[in-house]
């Protein structure tokens, strides 16, 4: 019974533990790790444009490679249309500034 | 009154509006459903749209609402004397600062994810977006003109500051450097960076190092100073808005937060070690703030982060809203944050209350540097962990400096990218990041050249508000469409609307438009007039265009039912 006791608060503080440290995550590198994640995506993003744009009417001749390329980029297709095609506005960065006020 | 008895008031008004009024209206009102897809999972891109984990969210968003603003604010408002400024970050959170934040969180979520600027457009009308545009360029503008007179002129001209904030900085690049190239570990990049940029800091207020600054500042003279320093604040404001975001921001704001947030944290231990009481600091002093104005609609717009801030409502639905992995994580992560940077309001009020010890200490604090009182009452709360004052005061004023600059070249950034998408077309060199970054810097350094810093700081404080105004009305027209109660958003949004109103009208009319005709100031008060009255035009028509918007979801909700 003791040891079931100190083994909750030990869970508690282990728990506690963590969640400070993601918190910490959050306020230090996860915007380093976001930031190069983002770079990923929109060099993935101009890959598929420059495979597979007529898509999105881009006219672009489907040459045997790309078309062997085709079931790989399948599953991401509908994403990948809707963040491209996706309206913008300044409003888009002002996460961009942290902090600010 | 006592500093204890104070946090203890404002841990009862958090865990009132968090505990039982912000989780009554989530669980009756917004109702979150964790088996509904939110768009971070629906729409994974992995550049807009990625999810994560609460926790490290309440991270990111709290590191993304809270600067200089929740510190500045109070310290400003303490001049009506603790009452009304503590009331108003209490009430404040309680009923508005929370509401918008957390409901910025949800409304873009169940909307896809878009941005405000978006929403504005849909919800409330075409030109909506617009002047949702001019105010954020305005308010960007003015936060350059406020931080940038505070920083440039204050803080840089002090012979122990420049030395800290080159260490800050320089380490900031080798923490890039470091990484991105080198490949070091984070932890020991880290450790090397924060400790040399404290050594860089404890030897800037060293005799050695302040005195060629002090020797440079009277070669300069104070004609030369008020020029010298803004130009070199504006020169690392464009290294960092021009150069890659790995090189220059990323890591110099990293080195930064460790160097605040050890501050935060010693201040607030020596602050609890020490319990101090606020003196003869009065409750409250007057109706009227010679300079600032009236209580109401001033001391509104004085404090808006701490208690409420329409920027929050940007960064919430273009940030945080594609990130959020389940629907019940919009409350810790909104309405958290948020709540934290209410307590962190409290903290700065204390120090301009209970560290100075009294009323004449903060009078005579704030009449040598707005915001240094903060550095004067953080360095009293850290004394009382054995930390010198002689180190705390320069220490103090670096972390403010670095929290400013962070901020600044952001900013710039931002208006160089805003500059282009807006008139690049028109304007084909304003494309060109050198051209686009210089041009946000000269109208920056205008601004803080010739203006008015109490005026300034209000403005600023105003245009962030008619952000908070949008955001609100927003929410409501969209809970009005969505057949959702809306009392708790339609209110403080009308208050929000008329109080900043009003203090843009008292500010144009009795502040700026006064001093301009009695010839003090002139550039800058009419510069201040003019901003107040572009500000009131766009907030008219929005709230023309808002109740049109109002009136129609009424009119479709009345005919659905």
């Amino acid at each position: 019974m003791q040891t079931s006791a100190r083994e909750r608060i030990g869970e508690k503080i282990h728990h506690a533990a963590h969640v400070a440290g993601q918190i910490l995550y959050g306020m230090t590198i996860f915007d380093w790790q976001r930031g190069l994640r983002q770079q990923r995506g929109e060099i993935e993003r101009l890959f598929v444009l420059i495979t597979f744009g007529d898509i999105i009417g881009l006219p672009i001749l489907p040459p045997y490679y790309t078309l062997r390329l085709l079931p790989y980029v399948v599953p991401t297709l509908n994403r990948w249309k809707r963040s491209l095609l996706r309206e913008r506005d300044l409003t888009d960065l002002a996460e961009l500034i942290e902090g600010v006020d | 009154m006592n500093a204890i008895l104070t946090l203890i008031i404002a841990a009862v008004g958090l865990g009132l509006g968090y505990f039982v009024y912000a989780k009554n209206i989530n669980k009756n009102i917004v109702q979150p459903d964790d088996s509904k897809a939110t768009p971070a999972k629906m729409y994974m891109d992995g550049v807009d749209f990625t999810p994560a984990g609460k926790n490290v969210l309440f991270g990111y968003q709290f590191k993304s609402i809270a600067a200089l603003g929740p510190i500045g604010g109070p310290i400003v408002a303490a001049q009506w004397g603790w009452l009304p400024g503590l009331l108003w970050l209490i009430l404040g959170t309680f009923f508005i600062g929370w509401v918008q934040d957390y409901a910025s969180i949800i409304v873009p979520m169940r909307s896809e994810g878009d941005t405000f600027g978006a929403l504005s457009y849909k919800l409330i009308s075409p030109r909506a977006r617009g002047i949702l545009l001019v105010f954020i360029y305005l308010y960007l503008l003015l936060i350059m003109g406020a931080f940038g007179q505070v920083i440039g002129v204050l803080f840089m001209s002090k012979p122990a500051v420049p030395f800290g904030i080159l260490s800050v900085i320089l380490m900031g690049l080798l923490a890039g450097q470091m990484t991105y190239k080198w490949k070091q570990d984070i932890i020991l990049t880290t450790v090397i960076t924060v400790v040399v940029a404290f050594f860089g800091i404890w030897l800037g207020q060293t005799a050695f190092i302040s005195n060629i600054f002090a020797g440079l500042n009277n070669a300069l003279g104070e004609g030369g100073i008020k020029y010298f320093w803004p130009i070199v604040t504006m020169i690392i404001c464009y290294l960092g808005a021009v150069l890659p975001i790995w090189r220059w921001a990323q890591p110099t704001n990293y080195v930064s937060f460790w160097v605040i947030a050890l501050g935060m944290v010693g201040g607030v231990i020596g602050m609890l070690v020490w319990h101090p009481s606020f003196g003869d600091f009065p409750a409250f002093t007057g109706w009227t703030v010679a300079g600032l104005g009236p209580l109401w609609p001033i001391l509104f717009v004085t404090i808006a982060c701490g208690a409420i801030s329409g920027w929050h409502s940007l960064v919430s639905s273009s940030g945080t809203a594609r990130q959020i992995e389940k629907e019940s994580d919009a409350l810790p992560v909104g309405g958290g944050a948020m709540f934290m940077e209410m307590a962190l309001g409290v903290i700065s009020l204390l120090t301009a209350t209970a560290a100075t010890g009294g009323w004449e200490a903060f009078k005579e604090a704030f009449a040598g540097g707005k915001f240094g009182v903060f550095a004067v009452g953080l360095a009293a709360f850290l004394s009382h962990i054995g930390i010198p004052t002689s180190f705390g005061v320069p220490y103090g004023m670096v972390f403010l400096t670095i929290m400013g600059l962070t901020i600044m070249y952001l900013v710039v950034r931002f208006m160089r990218v805003a500059s282009a998408e807006l008139l690049g077309d028109a304007i084909p060199a304003l494309k060109n990041i050198h051209i686009g970054a210089i041009v946000a810097l000269i109208l920056s350094l205008i601004v803080i050249w010739t203006g008015v810093w109490q005026t300034i700081w209000v403005l600023f404080g105003g245009a962030n508000q008619m952000m908070a105004s949008l955001a609100l009305l927003i929410i409501t027209v969209w809970l009005m469409r969505n057949g959702k109660q809306y009392a708790w958003t339609l209110w403080p949004c009308i208050f929000m609307f008329i109080t900043t109103i009003a203090a843009l009208l008292y500010t144009a009319f009795f502040t700026a438009l006064p001093a301009a005709l009695a010839g003090t100031n002139i550039a800058g008060n009419i510069i201040a007039f003019v901003v107040a009255l572009i500000l009131i035009v766009c907030a008219l028509i929005l709230g023309y265009d808002g109740l049109q918007a109002l009136k129609r979801k009424g009119e479709v909700a009345a005919a659905a039912k």
